[in-house]
Order: C-alpha cells, then structure tokens, then sequence
C-alpha cells in the first residue's frame, strides 16, 4: 500500500499583480494561452501514475479563477475522475475577491471544491489600493459569505500585516472586521519587500514598521486569534479546531506531493524538483510529453541529511514539533527554557512566542 | 671586474606618492635595463598588495649600466628602500649600503613627515642628497617653492634640483648623470677580510634564503666559507651575483663596492639578520659593520582562523610567511573565547595589516585578529620585570609596582589650518608636546612624545580625516614610562571573554569602555535571549549595554510547497553562524572584534 499524495495546480496568472508581489505571475493573459495552459495541465496530470491514493488538491496562483472558473471546474473533476480522492479529499481553490461572483463559487463547490481561500489581506481600502489590491474588503467580504451561501463550509482568509502604514489600531479593525465574517482559518504573513516590485522601488516614500512594531503586530494577531478559538498551529496559520490546512500540513509534514504547472514544486517519490517558471515552456514542454514524473528522474535523491533538515526545518513550524536528535537534545532544553515552547525530551514543540524566533532556532538546532 | 671608481650605489627616497617607484622605472627604462614594453606597472613594487598600496614593503635592488656623458659606463645599483615609518631600521640599513640618495620631493606638495624622517636618515648615514623635484606637470606644481623649503628646512643646496616629472619620463638623464656626478664612488679596500652588509632577503623554494648584500671591503667568492657575524650562522657560498630587473645575474666573485646576492643553502631566514655583517671564516673582519639591531616587534595582536578547524592551515599559512620575513614572530596561543591560534609581533600597525591581508588573500584564510597590544613594562612589587604584550597575562594590580608603557616620538608635518585640531588630536591621545616649527607660512612641523598605545588603535587614520589627507606621521621609539594602567573585561552575558581584553591608560578606561559597549552592541545581532554586554576593572563593572532579545523572524509565505526560499534561508544563517563564534552562549561574529579595534572619536 502506497502512501497518499498531494496535489497542486499552479495558475501563474493575475488579473493584476500586486505592488509587493515577487512570485511569478503573469496578467493580460490571452484566452488563447489560458486554453493551451489548460489543456497542459490536463495532459500533465494523465502522464501522473493512478495508482495513488489523493488525500488532498489545491488550486494556488496567482490567481486561480483568472485562468477561467469553468476551466478550473474541469480540473477538478477531470482529477476526480481519473484518481482514487480519499472521502474526506480536501480541495481549497485560492481566489481574489474581485475575480468570482456567488455563481462562480457555487460551479466549484458543485464541482468538488470544498475549501476556499480568500485573499483578503487587510479591512482598511486605504491600505489595499496602496499595494496595488485591485478589490476593497467589502469585496472580501461579499465573496466570503457568497463563499458560505455556495456551500462552502471551510473558509480561510489571508491576512498580511507590517503592511507600510498599518498601525496596530487599524490591524485590530481589521481582524475584527475578519472575524465578523465568520472564517474558519487565516494566514498571516508580514510583507516582505522583494527586489524589483512596485512597492520596492518606492519603499524611500513608504512608512514601514520597524522590528517592534511588526513584533507587536504578529503579537496582536496571535492573541486575538486565540481569543477568539482559534489554534496557532503553524508560524503563519490559525485555525479553529478541525480547520487546519491539510493540504499545507503535508508540506510540514514531508509528505509527498506532485505540483502541476509552470514553476510548481514537488516532493516525489523521494527527489524534490520544480518545472520552469515558464507558461510558454510549460505549453510546450507538455505538448512533447515532457512532463511525466520520470522526466524528472535527472533530479537527485534528497540524501537522508536533506531529509532529516527538512524535517526539522519544516517541523518546528507545526504546533506538532520535530523529533530533535540526542545530540541536539541540550539546544532544544535551552530553547524551551526560554519559554520559547515545550521539550519532552524527543519533540521540540513551538510555541506562539517560539514560532516569531522559528528560523533562528532551526538554525540553532541545525547549526 | 669591474672599476670601483665606476659604481654608483644609491637609493631613493620619498614621502608616500611622491613618485618614487615610478622614477625607479624610468631609470630602468631610460637605461635599457627593461623595455618599456615590459613596464607592466612598477617594476621595483612586485607584491600585489604593495602596487595597491603604492608603498614599497620590502626593500628590493637592482643593477643596471648607463653610458655617461662623460663617455664611460657606470654600474649603477639601485637600491630601494620599505616606504613606511615601521620599517625605520630596514631603511636605515638600505641607504648603508650606498653612498647617495635621491630624494623626490613633490612640486606639489612640498616636505612632508617622511621627506624630512628620510632626509635625515641619509644626513646620518653621510649619504650625498640629491633632491629632485617631481610632478612639475602637474598645473599646481611650484618647483621653485620647493626648492627654497629643501634649502631652509632641510639645509641642502637645491638650486642645482633636476626638476622631473617621472610620470612622462621629463628629466630622467639629468638625474642620471647628476648621479654619476655627485654621488661618491664607493670607498673600499678589495684586498682586505671581507665586510659585507646585509640589506634584505627573502626565501626561494629552490635557493634558499637569498640574501642581499653590498660589500663594503674585501671580496666573496663562489665556495668560500662564511659567517654571519651577529647570528653566528656559517655557511660555503653557493652561487653569488649581481641583481638584474628581472633575475639574478650569477657571477664567480662580488668585490668591494658592489651590491649583489648569495645564496647559501640556508633554510632558515632569522640565520639572515638585516644589518648583519657576511664575512670569512678564515679570514674574518676585526668588527662586525656598525649599526646593527636585532629588529623588535614593536605591536602584538592575537591572530585566530574565524572558523576554529582551519588552525593548522593558519600555521602553515605563518609558516610560510616568516619564511621572507623575519621581523614578524608568532607563537601559538589560546583563548577560553577564541580556541587556538598565535600571538604575533609585529613592527608597527601597517606591518600588521600586511601580514593579516597576505594571510587572507595568498591563503584565503578568515581570521580574527584582537585588539593590538603594545609591550608593557611592569616591574612587581618583588622586584621582578616582565614584559606584557598580551593583556590576557596582565598581572593583577596588587603585585604590580609601577606598569610604564612605551613613548615615541611623533613628527607630525601639516598645513597650519590644521594644527589646532591635531594638537587637539595629540592631547586626546595622551600626547606630550615637545616643539612646534613653521617650515613656511603654510605648514608646520609638530613634535609630540605620544603613548605608543593611543598610536596602535586609529592615530593615523584620525589624523588623515582631520586634516583632510594632508598631515603626514613619523615616529620613533623613544622610551618606557610609568603610567597609570588598567586592564579592562568585557563581559559577554556574564562570561570574561578573553579575546576582547585589552589595558588601557586609567583615566581613559570609562569612556573607551562605554564605547566599546556600544560597538559590541551594534555589532553582536539579537540572540534569542537578552544579553548584557558589560566592561570591568578588576571585578567592578563600569559600562553596561544590553543586546536585546530577538523579536521576530521573517515570515513569509512559503507558498505552494516551495521550500527552496526556505532551505536558502536556512543556508544562509548556517553559513552566518559559521562567521560566528560562540563565547560562552552568545554569538559573536567576526565584526564585532574588528569593531572594537576602532576608537571613532565621534
């Protein structure tokens, strides 16, 4: 008996990129290449073996519904009919508020989808339209209760926060505003400001948090979040009890999964590899046959190092913790004597507290 | 053989940049001795770091032949000189082994600190002084200006000065021939025991040590056996010669007057002393050649690899080194903070920074150097002197009768718009004045007896920034005084570190301490928890900062199982952790000993 696998589409496409955003990620796509894109991810998911068990699919971007909801409809039951879902499957489909309607939402959910992640990022339209966001949080808030009204019974919503001009008073409003909405889990990240976006080449006229503010912030979300029932399970994610990511958890977990798509990452049958950030190479690769999992057997093994790092490195992510080995067995007592999470002596667990410092104690642990 | 009446032995000699390689290679040029075309940069400077610098390190010689217009060809040795205040003893042997010297003076700029420090190196060894002016294309140039200051300030005739400009080759044969002219043919008696001096060497892997030298009586020969006069060292003559641009050019004999090399199958250079006197077992001289001093580091630091395994390929590294320098010492040391590594003499700071960019450059090596120490003398209450160059055995205060730190004497040359801040400067640092002159209206010529240890940290740097690159530095060693000494601890989280200790003049402990508090705080980067970082005499703390305790990590998405941006990330620190050391539970990496070395007077 095989284990199980995951699965994600990549749609690098945009209606708009935003201003901080340095993924790869295309706008004014014609619908030319969004069929031929398509049809590439349809043929690269008939090269992809049967015989194992899909626990999970997500539909991450970019942004998904740009690629056409009927399309991405197709995707999802094309999978359903050509894998063996596990009964409790878990589909999430990323969307951004401004790209489906309540009649989108229902074709998913019909379709199979059973997990929506909204991009809402901040409840002040100040801020949106700042980093270039091409919807206000009404918006965000309009597709998350179409989102409940469509069926959908696990919705997330993404947050970030140390955003330029975000004050912990408007970050307070707007977790406020997102709890109203009633969602089962949220990610939050911090901006980042990468080299070569918009937001990079005007960060002199830009008002960013300093380190204490952005503590205060990732503060202020941990604790409201708590108080309001939901769980701290990974450094960027919350969830109510049930609600956890599963999909994102099999990352953590170094379980296996097969990413579709230009620019896509997979852990597979034992090798880590990633198809070129490309839609043109990606069409035509598929079109030769290219993209079969055995077109990637050039990519080396993950040595049990690389296994063993990852699984630290990814575990102290997780409420769940890693195994720490006996030799690293001080580091971690250290660690959680400075109340930075709990040791008993086999797993090292984070905790809130411990999760703000997470890459420097990897590297202490690893280092 | 060759007339003794036709040799001329002569250095140059120059403040910094003022021209003096580059003269050197248009005499060659200008002789034939090389080919323009070979002329990559300039011929005498040939380590990598020396061209980068402009200063000459080592001493260097060459020969070459000029027809005269008096129609007879001279044998011309050419003998350079280290072009930095912590080679004094180097260049006073070099201008011994000749009879003139050439000193360049910049048209532009005038006397400066080493123009005079030189001059009155060659008025001592009696060496005939032919001043000439250099750079005279340049739009600023004031020969005449020069002239008067050479005749004023330092007492010789100028009128007759070639004025040059080396840079385009413009009056290259005045200043040979005024070589021919007026430097002295060498005195010597070829039939008398032979008295060679030593004026460098350096080790050949095939040779040996190849050690310079100009004969001053008597003759050598390939086979005859010889002794080195002050190291005791005897060995038989293996090849002898003179020194061509670009090789050694082997002869059967060197006589009286003449400058050239031998090797001796002699593996090991301290057997080599600069300013040692070469002569015959058999025959010897009645006295070694005046004038010889065993060469004494003057500056000690702590030299660790940054990354503790690679402690043996620093050996090897130092090894390698000494080999061509022998004024350099390293014995091995450790530290609790640092592990193994050497405590190392040098000659004054630039020697210092010489030998740490070599290490890290020609044996790509990562180092940690501590702060510089100079030599203490401190003499216990049972009677005892001892000699302190590291402040980790600075003996506890109770036994110490009187500590006294070495003086110098500082010459501080500088356009008169900037005395008063560089008086300022000297009085910041401990310095005592001794005399002030006007060389003109526009410059003086300051005197100061100054701590050695307030010149090791930044002197030169300060100095340079506060009279805009203008003020130029010499100094001599002049003595050891008592003075009131403390050695200040840092502490990190709690934990003496070693490594960072250094003594300091007592009333200036509180505000250095307070500074390098802050430094270490601005360079250690948050540890997960909150570290002191604290500064004691004795057990009593005087300066306190505080790391804080990391906040936050980044975080970001890590999107679509993409764990790349991660693992490099992880990389990164690890690769970071490994420019750290870890003293005690805190780490501190490489910056953070660089940055206390630093006073910043701000």
């Amino acid at each position: 008996m095989t284990s199980k696998l995951s699965l994600y589409l990549h749609i690098p496409f945009c209606v708009k990129k935003c201003d901080y955003c340095a993924f790869y990620s295309l706008s004014g796509v014609t619908d030319d290449v969004k069929q031929e894109y398509f049809e590439a991810l349809v043929r690269q998911l008939d090269f992809l073996e049967t015989d194992r068990e899909i626990q999970t699919i997500y539909l991450g971007g970019g942004t998904p519904p740009v690629l056409g909801v009927l399309r991405l409809c197709k995707l999802i039951e094309h999978i359903r009919t050509r894998f063996i879902l596990s009964p409790d499957c878990e589909i999430t489909v990323e969307v951004n508020p401004k790209t489906v309607d309540f009649n989108d939402l229902s074709a998913l959910y019909i379709s199979g989808a059973n997990r929506l992640s909204v991009g809402v990022q901040s409840a002040n339209d100040d801020i949106l339209r700042s980093i270039g966001r091409i919807h206000s949080f009404s918006d965000a808030a309009d597709c998350i209760r179409d989102a409940y009204r469509a069926g959908f019974k696990n919705v997330s919503a993404d947050v970030i926060f140390a955003l330029p001009s975000l004050t912990a008073e408007t970050l307070k409003q707007t977790l406020e505003l997102i709890m109203l909405t009633n969602v089962d889990h949220i990610s939050a990240y911090s901006l980042q400001l990468e080299e070569g976006t918009p937001l990079y080449s005007r960060r002199g006229s830009l008002v960013l948090p300093d380190e204490e503010c952005e503590e205060e912030q990732y503060e202020l979300i941990c604790d409201t979040l708590k108080s309001n029932r939901f769980s701290h399970y990974e450094v960027s994610s919350f969830a109510k009890p049930g609600f956890e990511s599963r999909h994102n958890l099999n990352y953590w977990a170094c379980g296996e999964y097969f990413g579709l798509g230009a620019g896509a990452h997979s852990f597979y049958k034992g090798k880590r590899f990633s198809t070129p950030q490309s839609v043109q190479d990606y069409i035509s690769r598929s079109r030769i046959s290219l993209l079969a999992p055995t077109d990637y057997d050039a990519s080396p093994f993950q040595t049990d190092y690389d296994l063993y790092e990852e699984s630290i490195m990814l575990g102290l992510r997780t409420s769940r913790g890693a195994v720490i080995p006996p030799e690293k067995r001080n580091a971690a007592s250290r660690i959680a004597s400075l109340g930075f999470g709990t040791f008993d002596g086999v797993t090292l667990r984070l905790n809130s507290k411990g999760f703000r410092v997470s890459n420097a104690v990897i590297a202490e642990i690893l280092g | 053989m060759t007339d003794i009446n036709k040799i001329r032995n002569f250095s140059i000699i120059a403040h910094i940049d003022h021209g003096k390689s580059t003269l050197a290679d248009r005499l060659l040029e200008y002789t034939g001795a090389v080919e323009k075309r070979d002329v990559d940069e300039q011929m005498l400077d040939n380590m990598e770091l020396e061209r980068e610098r402009g200063i000459t390190i080592k001493a260097r010689a060459v020969r070459f032949e000029y027809k005269a217009d008096d129609g007879e060809t001279y044998s011309m040795n050419l003998i350079d000189t280290p072009g930095h205040v912590d080679f004094g003893y180097e260049v006073s042997r070099s201008l011994a082994a000749c009879e003139g010297a050439v000193l360049i003076v910049d048209s532009t700029q005038g006397i400066q600190a080493q123009t005079l420090a030189n001059a009155y190196l060659a008025v001592d060894h009696d060496l005939e002084i032919l001043p000439v002016i250099n750079k005279i294309d340049l739009p600023s140039a004031d020969p005449e200006m020069v002239k008067r200051e050479i005749e004023d300030i330092i007492g010789i005739p100028a009128d007759e000065a070639p004025c040059i400009s080396a840079k385009l080759g413009i009056g290259i044969k005045d200043v040979l021939e005024q070589i021919v002219k007026n430097v002295p043919a060498p005195k010597g008696d070829r039939e008398k025991p032979l008295e060679a001096l030593v004026f460098d060497s350096y080790y050949d892997s095939y040779k040996g040590v190849v050690v310079y030298i100009r004969v001053v009586n008597g003759r050598m020969r390939v086979g005859d056996r010889v002794r080195m006069m002050h190291t005791g060292a005897e060995f038989e003559i293996v090849e002898l010669g003179t020194l061509s641009t670009f090789n050694l050019d082997k002869k059967e004999y060197l006589e009286a007057g003449e400058v050239g090399y031998f090797t001796a199958s002699i593996k090991n250079i301290a057997d080599t002393d600069v300013g040692d006197t070469v002569t015959l077992c058999d025959n010897p001289c009645d006295r070694p050649l005046p004038g010889f001093k065993k060469s004494q580091p003057m500056v000690y630091a702590g030299i660790y690899p940054a990354d503790g395994s690679k402690y043996g390929d620093l050996k090897d590294a130092l090894d390698k080194l000494r080999l061509n320098d022998s004024s350099f010492t390293y014995e091995l040391e450790t530290s609790v903070a640092l592990g193994f590594g050497f405590r190392c003499g040098f000659l004054g700071l630039l020697h210092m920074e010489i030998i740490e960019e070599r290490l890290e450059r020609e044996f790509m090596l990562d180092l940690i150097t501590t702060a510089p120490s100079v030599i203490y003398e401190i003499h216990k209450t049972n009677g005892e002197v001892v000699y302190i160059d590291n402040p980790t055995n600075y003996p506890d205060p109770a036994v110490i009768e009187t500590a006294c730190e070495p003086y110098v004497k500082a010459t501080i040359i500088t356009p008169t718009e900037y005395v008063g801040t560089i008086m300022q400067l000297c009085n910041d640092r401990r310095g005592e004045y001794l005399d002030m002159k006007y060389i003109d209206t526009n410059r003086a010529e300051l005197h100061y007896l100054l701590p050695l240890n307030e010149i090791v940290y930044d002197f030169f740097d300060s100095l340079k920034s506060k009279s805009k690159g203008y003020a130029s530095l010499d100094y001599e060693f002049k003595d050891y005084r008592p003075s009131r000494l403390s050695k200040l601890d840092i502490l990190l989280n709690g934990d003496v570190v070693d490594a960072l200790s250094f003594i300091v003049h007592s009333d200036r402990a509180y505000p250095r301490a307070r500074r390098i508090c802050e430094k270490l705080k601005d360079n250690i980067p948050r540890q997960l928890f909150e570290t002191p970082v604290q500064a004691a005499i004795g057990g009593k703390i005087i300066a306190r900062e505080t790391v804080k305790a990391m906040r936050k990590d980044v975080l970001a998405k890590c999107y679509g199982g993409d764990i790349t941006r991660k693992k490099k990330l992880l990389e990164k620190q690890k690769e970071g952790k490994k420019r750290m050391r870890t003293l005690g539970t805190v780490e501190v990496p490489q910056e953070a000993f660089m940055a206390v070395l630093k006073y910043d007077d701000e």
